[in-house]
């Protein structure tokens, strides 16, 4: 505490506890910000279904194809928006580039089991059966077999 | 003569201050999102009464056709749920939908269904899709195909 010549008395408070408080709540922030919005586009809107299960954490590290599908039937991939064809293209290239990863990395595949990777559609609530169901059929037949139905558990 | 060297903390405060305003920002928590891990199917005729007979006849096997359980769901105007035809029961809601399953289900002897076949009206709304996929997965019936229905036809 300083004690100037005037004989007044000052209280200087203590920041240093402030400071760590401010860097543990600094680190939280960090650790919870995700810049990615391909995974989570906010066009789509899920439907709700509460006994949705939520990822498990062993199955986290699994490699993930993520389709958002708008109320068009519009896939939105890497950013951008394609029709049918265009959709069933990337589908095409995303399982051609699963099967390289294979092959580079001496995994041998079971074509009758299908692609490894699992598919994550995230179609919008309104979307009709009929543009969902191409794109699904268009991902079966390119190989991929595993497909997580992606929902909200409660309305947003 | 030693000579006390402070630091000076404010300066470091408003710094982490200013990180945190930014982190606070830009922070968007992701709603919660489920999922409904599925095996699809590609979609495969039922068994034909003139389809040939199989060469195995050792095989005690019971045909896929014949383990696939048909459900027809019919839309209404605006892609709502009309009718739900689960084998060639007319189910009214969604809870009977599943008392039924879970009936023909848990006989296993007399209906031997481990997969189900969704012939679904393509104007349906993927939100009403997914009702009934929820009820589906409840009951542990993860394998699933898909197949337009026409709209024109009756019966499915």
């Amino acid at each position: 505490m300083a004690t100037p010549m005037s004989g007044e008395v000052r209280a200087e408070p203590n920041l240093t506890p402030l400071l760590d408080v401010v860097f543990q709540l600094i680190t939280f922030f960090m650790l919870c910000i995700s810049f990615s919005q391909d995974t989570i586009d906010q066009r789509v809107r899920l439907p709700v279904a509460s006994s949705a299960r939520p990822v498990e954490a062993s199955k986290a590290g699994e490699d993930r194809l993520v389709l958002n599908v708008d109320r068009y039937g519009r896939l939105l991939f890497n950013g951008q928006m394609y029709d049918t064809e265009g959709a069933i293209h990337q589908i095409d290239i995303q399982a051609q580039l699963v099967r390289l990863s294979a092959k580079v990395s001496g995994v041998k595949l079971n074509e009758a089991e299908g692609l490894p990777t699992v598919v994550v559609i995230r179609a919008d609530r309104d979307t009709p059966f009929s543009q969902w169901h191409r794109l699904v059929t268009a991902c079966q037949d390119k190989g991929f077999r595993k497909f997580a139905l992606k929902t909200m558990t409660a309305p947003s | 003569m030693k000579a006390d060297v402070e630091i000076q903390v404010t300066p470091m405060l408003d710094m982490a201050f200013q990180l945190l305003t930014f982190f606070i920002m830009t922070f968007r928590p992701a709603p919660a999102e489920g999922q409904f891990a599925m095996n699809l199917l590609p979609s495969q005729p039922a068994t034909r009464m003139d389809a040939p007979i199989s060469s195995d006849v050792t095989s005690t096997e019971v045909p896929a056709g014949l383990r696939t359980l048909p459900t027809t769901l019919r839309a209404v105007e605006g892609g709502r749920l009309g009718r739900i035809t689960l084998g060639e029961v007319d189910i009214q809601s969604m809870d009977q939908l599943k008392k039924e399953l879970k009936d023909i289900l848990s006989h296993r002897d007399e209906y031997p269904f481990d997969q189900a076949l969704l012939k679904v009206d393509p104007k349906l709304k993927y939100s009403e899709l997914m009702q009934v996929v929820e009820v589906f997965s409840s009951l542990n019936v993860t394998k699933i195909s898909f197949a337009e229905l026409d709209p024109n036809a009756e019966g499915g």
